[in-house]
């Protein structure tokens, strides 16, 4: 049957005939076309803002600035609504829109877009952990946005504590103690952010390839304070989100603009203005560590300090939830992990794939290479020896280690032919790394079995390459025991699909796959009722529902749902549903001249409880490891002294293309139908990059010797290393 | 982009008429890849854009005339890296032009282009200095021919005075046997702007000649007479000697692809690669 | 100014400001928008067409620069509704994730086989470098174009 099979992509012909519409592809009558002004600098005073030079422009249709907006400014945001619609009073970012120019074309939107004079006044800006952390610095947020919350006075957001055990007193061997950073990485989908707006009947519809419809549904409705019932959010497939579509952004602006202007509104970003729109939160992290002479860990003592924006956007989460696995996939006697989320004038930082694992991962795998390179133990056996076994509860009082991840463990080193000859110059390294899969929150599913067989899934879910149309209806299919052809799934219309939380933190094969399980077998259990009636118990469904329903027609509906209840008291909301686990195993070789660096293999195993789709599942893995590539040897996003992006656009932000692969990729996966969704699943497709980067660091540290604890590993930065030690 | 005339000469004089009318307000199209960059950034506000490509004169070709091999104003990387002729006589060159973007910007840039732009980091640069290329020029005055050693001004500036264009590029086609090899450093394998580029070429009565992109204002080209570096028996420290002394005119800046150290480490690292590499492929001519 | 293209094998002759490109062109006023916006600097490869059999980023050409050429786009790959092999093997390997890249992959990979029928790996990683895909699905691209090139071998 269908589940455990590659069936292939459901909507894949139409994005290799290029018909698939994405929201950019998207004519309205009547359109107008949105044009952004932003300043070249980080953060600014607005002196005045003058549109009549603009407004004069034949063909434009509105000039709107934060004077002609709603007073007070409707601000919003995920879970803080700091946000404002534009920037008002100052500018807290490179790149913030300061007015949007609405027009006939968008020759004419950019032309005047230029007219739009704003006078403003450069200020000093916050733009690193340090300066963040320094009280002279000026305040990145307004006190009166957070008026309850002692810290206002500062660029700290929160301060989270977490542990076990007592580490001041746990005794140890060894101590190992580093600071490590990962830079700031833009998400780079190769779809721009893109939005349309437009007035319809009493509300307002919009088209956005988001993530999270129903949340996009819920602050468009608080923003325009009209019942969620009169928001339609036509979420498209985004073309690549990977975090960076989950939140709302600019859909506030163009509603606003269509029901000012009374005409369809469209604003596509500029791969530009997408880069200054999102990043990845960016952070320093200070790991004292101790260890036991074999190896094992005595007790892990992290502080970590995030640089979020100048928005909280959802940053605060990925902090908290980097932070409460900041021990790893380890048993650990003794935990005292402390974060800081920091406020900074740039770009807001958000959701992005791995949620703040990548950059923990960094820090605690580098600590044990770090450890066993000291304690002469091989950089395996160490992780082995310390590794949670299945059921052990690693994290006190919470889900207990949900997979045998020794052996992914053994599997990648297998794969990578550890332990050896290697060839001069090159290094072999493996990592690991686990996050916490989604926790709270419910997913529903409508499923309608048509009285010719076929059905129609409704599922709230983005596919944003994911592949969660093609899984979705492998289940269906196979719960319902019809061909997965004979299935639509339909998606990403508020106004016809039932909620779903979102589509984040790999959520959607477990939570939504359940659900869509659950509908089939509603109707699995309607049709027995309808069986028992006809007195034909082993009648074939199709023969069923011609019987049931007759010349008159009719449909059998089934609605399922899964959720993950809130539990406040919870450090995260709820316990993980599931854990992502992942290990990492690569061999470089190192040209020791110039610190170029040739990857030639790398392995990745995910352990996916069950894979539904074995080459969705290797793709979206193999996928993520190449993301993971990019962020550990090129990416970074540059800021001068202003906080201005140096390398803003694809000329000088670089991202792995085919050249840069490996030689040879393989992805491998552990199935032991452990997991909490269908069949025994678990959520996958973020793993591949959460361990990327120490893979490859202990990799370029075993063939030159040196270890480096910032990121990217540039070619110049390995240099660098490697000239400091001959030095 | 702002709105512009777009007007197609069918003959070079047409093409050098319009370019005179109009002198600064008009741009000049060849393949495109570096304008219409600059017309959509609005760095370049030309009233007039002149495409060249259907100038009678100017149509893509590589042909052999009086001991040159010349390459017309029109004639793509794609092209010119396929050409029997150029991979025979100057392999360094194709190398170069290889490494200038993608499959899709080598079929509509050309070496022209590539060279009018005068980006110091300019990929082809380096290998037509070492290989003698002129630059044949031409205005509604008449025509003359530049050598390209001469032509580079600084970043983004080249001599050619109001109401020039380069109608060709051309090299000698007749050389004593020689050795060359292009190296550079990109931030990444895939398609990159050099962080440092260089060309190096030994010939068999010993000249060696280096020249280097993306190190300083322009390209440029600096020469060993003496020997030295082509001779087997001497050491790599002598031979460093020389190296760094020719690389005294080098003055890399610190940028966002690579900090001035780094970049006068390479200089040095890859010259010396290069030079192997010459005297090898030298040895095998 | 009037320009005369042939557009996956139609004839068209229309009206187009000099400032608008070929990308623009073509999604915009024939209303193909398989052919994708993204760097507009000739650096990601999601606006790849076939101009005269070139591959080129449609971004980084004026649309009357293609006056009197031939002009494919994705939607001009597949005949009567069938797949071309090309296409067919992007779905069969798994090549195709978010789908935003891929009508420039294609036309890519299609550019490269024509010129290339049996490349090697290295060459179609070569060929393809042009072309990001942030899903990173490189592996799977790279492994359709080989497929295809076998197919009719």
């Amino acid at each position: 049957m269908s589940i455990g099979t590659s069936e292939r992509r459901s909507g894949g012909h139409a994005r290799v005939t290029g018909s698939q519409k994405f929201v950019a592809d998207i004519g309205l009558e009547q359109m107008l076309h949105v044009r952004l002004v932003h300043l070249n600098c980080g953060h600014a005073r607005i002196v005045s803002i003058d549109t009549a030079q603009a407004l004069a422009v034949p063909g434009v249709v509105s000039v709107l600035t934060a004077a002609e907006l709603p007073q007070p400014m409707p601000r919003y945001g995920p879970v803080f609504n700091d946000r404002p619609v534009l920037a008002v009073g100052e500018t807290k970012y490179h790149g913030q829109p300061v007015a949007a120019v609405a027009a006939e074309s968008k020759e004419v939107a950019e032309a005047a877009a230029e007219l739009v004079r704003v006078q403003h006044e450069e200020l000093p800006g916050v733009f690193t952990v340090a300066a963040a952390l320094d009280p002279a610095s000026p305040l990145v947020q307004e006190p009166e946005l957070r008026p309850n919350d002692p810290l206002n006075h500062t660029n700290v957001l929160s301060e989270r504590r977490f542990g076990w055990g007592d580490v001041e007193s746990a005794r140890a061997d060894l101590v190992v103690e580093n600071v490590y950073t990962f830079p700031m990485i833009t998400h780079f989908a190769i779809e721009p952010h893109a939005f349309i707006a437009a007035a319809e009947d009493d509300g307002v519809a919009v088209w956005t390839p988001t993530q999270n419809p129903f949340q996009m549904q819920r602050i468009l409705a608080t923003v325009l304070g009209l019942p969620v019932a009169k928001v339609r959010v036509h979420a498209l497939d985004p073309g690549g989100a990977f975090g960076g579509k989950q939140h709302p952004k600019y859909e506030p602006l163009v509603a606003l603009l269509a029901l000012r202007t009374g005409r369809p509104v469209r604003l596509v970003l500029t791969l530009e203005e997408t880069f200054q729109e999102v990043r990845r939160t960016s952070c320093e992290i200070r790991a004292r560590t101790g260890f036991n002479r074999d190896g094992t860990i005595s007790f892990q003592d992290i502080q970590s300090d995030f640089l979020m924006g100048a928005y909280a956007d959802i940053a605060e989460r990925v902090i908290d939830k980097s932070n409460y696995l900041g021990c790893g996939p380890y048993r650990v006697p003794n935990s005292r992990t402390v974060v800081r989320a920091l406020f900074s004038h740039t770009t807001p930082s958000t959701a992005f794939r791995g949620f703040g694992t990548p950059q923990v991962s960094w820090a605690h795998e580098s600590q044990m290479d770090d450890a066993a390179r000291k304690l002469g133990i091989d950089r395996v056996e160490i992780r082995l020896r310390n590794l949670a076994g299945k059921g052990e509860a690693f994290l006190p009082g919470d889900t207990p280690a949900d997979g045998d991840w020794a052996v992914s463990v053994r599997k990648a080193a297998d794969a990578i032919g550890w332990g050896t000859a290697l060839s001069p110059g090159r290094g072999r390294g493996l990592a690991v790394a686990v996050k916490a899969g989604a926790t709270t929150g419910a997913s529903y599913s409508i499923v309608r079995l048509h009285w010719d067989g076929s059905a129609t899934v409704l599922a709230g879910t983005s596919d944003m390459g994911q592949g969660a149309r093609t899984v979705l209806a492998q289940v269906a299919a196979h719960e319902l025991g019809i061909p997965h052809e004979w299935i639509t799934i339909v998606m990403g219309d508020t106004a016809t699909v039932p909620f779903d939380l979102q589509t984040s933190a790999s959520r959607s094969t477990v939570f939504m796959g359940q659900a869509v399980m659950r509908a089939c077998q509603d109707i699995k259990a309607q049709l027995k009722q309808m069986a028992a009636e006809l007195h034909a118990p082993d009648a074939p469904v199709v023969e069923l529902l011609r019987a049931r329903f007759s010349a008159v027609r009719g449909e059998v509906i089934g609605v399922g749902s899964y959720r993950g209840e809130y539990q406040p008291e919870h450090p995260l909301g709820g316990a993980p549903s599931f854990y992502e686990f992942t290990c990492t195993a690569s061999e470089v070789e190192v040209d020791e001249g110039t610190g170029e660096m040739l990857l030639v293999r790398h392995v990745t195993v995910a352990d996916v409880g069950k894979a539904l789709n074995p080459q969705h599942v290797e793709m979206q893995d193999e996928g993520a490891a190449v993301m993971g590539l990019g962020h550990t040897l090129m990416e970074h996003i540059l800021l001068d002294d202003s906080g201005r992006i140096r390398n803003l656009g694809a000329l000088d932000y670089r991202i792995p293309t085919t050249k840069d692969l490996p030689l040879e990729m393989h992805s491998l996966l552990v199935e032991n139908a452990d997991g909490p969704g269908p069949y025994g699943s678990k959520g996958a497709g973020e793993g591949g990059l959460m361990a990327t980067a120490p893979a490859v660091a202990s990799a370029v540290t075993e063939a030159t010797g040196v270890v480096i604890r910032d990121l990217p590993l540039t070619p110049e930065r390995v240099w660098l290393a490697i000239n400091e030690k001959d030095a | 982009m702002q709105p512009f005339a777009y007007v197609r000469p069918a003959t070079l004089s047409e093409a050098l008429t319009l370019l005179d009318e109009h002198g600064p307000d008009a741009s000049l199209l060849a393949g495109g890849t570096d304008l219409v960059v600059a017309l959509r950034n609005r760095t370049l506000r030309p009233k007039v854009v002149i495409d060249l490509k259907r100038v009678a004169e100017l149509r893509p070709s590589i042909s052999d005339e009086e001991g040159w091999t010349t390459i017309n104003a029109t004639s793509v990387l794609t092209d010119i890296s396929e050409d029997q002729r150029i991979r025979a006589r100057y392999p360094a060159l194709v190398d170069a032009a290889v490494t200038v973007g993608s499959a899709q910007i080598r079929n509509r840039a050309t070496l022209t282009g590539n060279i009018c732009h005068a980006s110091p980091a300019a990929d082809t640069a380096p290998a037509l200095l070492v290989y003698g290329a002129i630059a044949n020029v031409a205005s509604v005055r008449g025509t003359s021919r530049v050598n390209l050693a001469e032509f580079f001004v600084g970043p983004r500036q080249t001599v050619l005075q109001p109401g020039e264009l380069v109608t060709s590029i051309a090299l000698p086609a007749d050389a004593t046997p020689r050795g060359a090899t292009f190296v550079r450093i990109t931030r990444r394998r895939g398609v990159d702007l050099a962080t440092i580029s260089l060309c190096c070429m030994v010939e068999a009565t010993g000249r060696t000649q280096f020249a280097f992109g993306a190190v300083g204002p322009r390209p440029f080209l600096v020469a060993d007479e003496s020997g030295l570096l082509a001779d087997l028996d001497v050491g790599d420290a002598a031979k460093d000697e020389v190296l760094r002394r020719l690389l005294t005119q080098a003055s890399p800046i610190s940028d966002v692809r690579g900090s001035r150290e780094y970049r006068e480490a390479m200089l040095l690292v890859m010259s010396r690669r290069a030079l192997r590499l010459s005297i090898a492929r030298l040895a095998a001519a | 100014m009037r320009i005369h293209v042939t557009v996956n094998g139609a004839e068209r002759d229309l009206e187009v400001a000099p400032n608008t490109t070929l990308l623009d062109f073509l999604r915009d006023d024939l209303r193909l928008t398989g052919s994708k916006e993204c760097c507009d600097l000739g650096e990601c490869g999601a606006c790849t067409v076939l101009v005269d059999g070139r591959s080129v980023n449609s971004c980084l050409m004026l649309a009357v620069e293609a006056d009197a050429s031939e002009v494919t786009t994705i939607e001009g790959l597949a005949k009567d509704g069938r797949l071309n092999p090309l296409q067919d093997a992007f779905l069969a390997k798994g090549a195709v994730q978010c789908g935003f890249c891929i009508p420039g992959q294609v036309m890519a990979g299609q550019y490269l086989l024509q010129r290339n029928p049996h490349p090697t790996l290295a060459e179609v990683r070569e060929g393809l470098s042009g072309n990001l895909c942030r899903c990173g699905g490189y592996v799977q691209i790279c492994e359709a174009v080989l497929a295809a090139s076998e197919v009719g071998r």
